[in-house]
């Protein structure tokens, strides 16, 4: 069975962007959300094997979303990828301090995203 | 006051010393005029001879009349001493004439005597003496008759040496009296300059004090004015010694509760001080005073003036960020007294520039965002194997992906140039080499500058060149320059990238043999969105920020940015780093 994923991101077409990514390297999209707290109902819901996080969402940040997670044990298998247009040098390290384990900057290639997500593909 | 009376004691003492004639001549004239009327009311007393004796009388008067004369005509003061000479004759006739030996006047003789022995000069005795010997001596001289016995010849000779001796005694003393007059007017006249000069001395003081008044006013207002800024001052241990109304409104406390009574470290961040101190190496524990305020006029005890962010702490423990500049209080011999501790509240400041970061912050992301989702899907267009696009199509796609690109560096370009505006510029520095550099950027550079037909070459060095530098940034400057200098090259030419040191520098050269900036523009390649006249003329693309940015990133890399260029010929940059000292191989 191949890896389970939630997306989420404001903005519907990067939304759409990542899905075709996930769903062109042979994941499974379980969920899709457009603001924070839907993507924290949806991981908490499906305990998918990635989520894809966009950095900036209304309701609750990508980086909110990875320190509530991470509190939670049960999700130590959980892999968390994290998107940002951010412009701040410290946005990754920010971000991988909050507990996400990937960091990509917009605007990304979705040939190497498809790639990337093809080697996790039997993570499980 | 005390000139008046001078001046009066002055007038007396020259009138003592030298009176009128008429006032010296009034003394005889009023004791003559005595005589003759006693002479004529006296019974007994007449005329032996009153010829002579009225003659005698006429000198006098003829004496008195000179001596007004004298007194009124300043001209012929100096020939007065004529008047008790013919005084004396006068006298002589009167006395001859009232009874001659036996007269009663024999006596006024000493009148005119005094006067004479009395003037300034040993040769008035001599005159006084003969003029009294003549006087006695007169009715035989106007009998033309020889004394008949040897005590009317003793009369005539020893009166004269009596007469004589007492005007040298007279002289004497006039002459001593003179001298003590003198010495008395220089007394006077010292005293009196003396009063002068403290006189003056007493204006000049009223004078500076006036304009230390004056002064005083001006700096109080200006003191007083000073609201916006606190101004400390301090003695050579930090105890405030002055507070002005601008410290009460940053700070808090007013002059009364702060000045001789607290310390300018109790107004500092103890953490920020402690670390100054380490910063500045001070062995812990060694410093005679507070290593923190030690830090804190470091600069300023060696006579350097010191401007930098600190964080002010106010009485109720809140904290505010200044801008602070310290400056050495000195005495005339050169000697720290203290400091002065100017400061200005910088959160305004801060706050203006944290809000253009955040805004420019949010455009770029803003911009970013749907930049993300053009490059994406003209990447998924491209890769859709399902349905691939005809070659033309594939063009306009590549033109359309060209483009995006373009937006997506102007973005970072402008994100770039507001950092190094705000002064925040992220450098990650290390010791790097700059070979590598140089050929990725040549590399890099190479498919363009084949597309538009210009030979790229690079000139590398043999040795390492190591620089203390952010690889990436560095990398931004020298493509920058390499993408510039083919722009604005015209198909057939050359662009050349080299590195070489000299004793402290690594230099890198790009070299065209574009089309050339005009003289006049020079100075101004460097400035923001600044774009030549050839690049517009010839419709180079560039939004004028490429140099801005390359010019940054030298700068903070300690590094020296130039340019010649001539029109038509060609242009060359000449970027300059700082060398790493070479580490010594074993």
């Amino acid at each position: 069975m191949s890896a389970t994923v939630v997306v989420a991101d404001d903005d519907p077409d990067i939304r759409t962007l990542v899905s075709l990514s996930v769903v062109k390297a042979g994941l499974t999209m379980v969920a899709s959300a457009e603001d924070g707290a839907q993507a924290l109902a949806a991981i908490r819901e499906h305990r998918p094997d990635l989520a894809i996080l966009d950095v900036s969402m209304p309701e609750m940040t990508g980086l909110e979303i990875c320190r509530a997670v991470r509190e939670d044990a049960s999700f130590h298998d959980l892999r968390i990828l994290l998107l940002s247009a951010s412009v701040d040098e410290n946005t990754q390290a920010v971000g991988i301090a909050a507990g996400a384990d990937y960091f990509l900057a917009k605007p990304f290639s979705p040939r190497e995203l498809v790639a990337w997500l093809a080697v996790g593909k039997e993570a499980r | 006051m005390t000139n008046f009376v001078t001046n009066v004691v002055r007038r007396f003492m020259s009138d003592l010393d030298a009176p009128s004639p008429a006032v010296k001549q009034s003394a005889t004239a009023l004791a003559v005029v005595f005589a003759a009327i006693l002479s004529l009311a006296v019974p007994g007393l007449g005329y032996s001879d009153p010829q002579l004796g009225v003659s005698g009388l006429g000198t006098i008067a003829f004496a008195t009349v000179l001596s007004l004369v004298a007194t009124r005509v300043e001209s012929l003061t100096r020939y007065a001493m004529i008047i008790p000479v013919i005084d004396l004759i006068g006298l002589g006739a009167f006395r001859a004439g009232t009874g001659g030996a036996e007269s009663l006047f024999s006596s006024l003789i000493i009148l005119p005597v005094v006067w004479l022995a009395a003037a300034s000069g040993r040769r008035y005795i001599v005159v006084a003496a003969v003029g009294t010997s003549i006087a006695l001596m007169f009715p035989y001289i106007v009998s033309l008759t020889t004394p008949g016995t040897p005590g009317e010849w003793l009369r005539g000779a020893f009166a004269p040496i009596i007469f004589g001796s007492a005007a040298a005694i007279i002289n004497e003393m006039a002459r001593q009296s003179r001298k003590q007059l003198s010495e008395i007017e220089a007394m006077a006249d010292d005293k009196e300059r003396m009063l002068d000069r403290t006189v003056r001395y007493a204006a000049q003081l009223e004078e500076s004090e006036a304009n230390y008044r004056a002064y005083e006013r001006l700096f109080r207002g200006v003191w007083g004015a000073v609201t916006e800024q606190s101004v400390i001052g301090t003695d050579a241990t930090g105890l405030i010694d002055a507070w002005n109304p601008g410290a009460t409104k940053i700070l808090g406390p007013t002059a009364e509760d702060a000045e001789d009574k607290l310390h300018i470290f109790d107004f500092h961040l103890p953490e920020e001080l402690e670390d100054r101190a380490r910063e500045l190496n001070y062995p812990p524990g060694e410093t005679v005073l507070n290593p923190g305020f030690s830090a804190l006029v470091e600069s300023a005890r060696l006579g350097r003036a010191e401007s930098r962010e600190w964080t002010y702490v106010r009485a109720d423990g809140s904290h505010v960020p200044v801008q602070l500049s310290v400056t050495r209080r000195v005495d005339e011999a050169g000697a720290t007294l203290g400091y002065l501790f100017v400061a200005s509240d910088v959160t305004q400041a801060r706050e203006v520039a944290r809000l253009k970061d955040e805004f420019v912050g949010l455009i770029s992301h803003e911009l970013r965002t749907p930049l993300s989702s053009i490059l994406g899907y003209l990447e998924l267009m491209r890769d859709d194997e399902e349905n691939p696009l005809s070659p033309e199509h594939m063009m306009y796609l590549s033109v359309a992906e060209r483009n995006a690109h373009r937006l997506l560096r102007l973005v970072g370009d402008l994100l770039f140039t507001a950092q190094v505006e705000s002064g925040r510029f992220p450098l990650d520095a290390r010791d790097m080499p700059l070979g590598p550099i140089v050929t990725a950027a040549v590399e890099s550079a190479r498919p363009v500058a084949d597309a538009a037909g210009i030979i790229l070459e690079q000139v590398l060095p043999q040795t390492t060149v190591t620089v203390h530098g952010d690889p990436l940034r560095l990398g931004q400057a020298v493509d920058n320059l390499i993408s510039n200098a083919i722009k604005f090259t015209p198909r057939g030419g050359t662009v050349t990238l080299a590195l070489e040191t000299n004793d402290h520098d690594a230099v890198i050269t790009v070299r065209d043999t574009g089309m050339g900036i005009a003289e006049s523009e020079l100075d101004k390649l460097f400035s923001r969105f600044f774009r030549a006249t050839t690049a517009t003329r010839n419709a180079v693309p560039g939004v004028g920020l490429g140099l801005t940015i390359t010019k940054a990133i030298v700068l903070a890399h300690k590094g020296t940015m130039g340019v010649e260029s001539e029109e038509g010929v060609g242009t060359q940059f000449r970027m300059t780093l700082p060398l790493m000292p070479v580490a010594a191989t074993v």
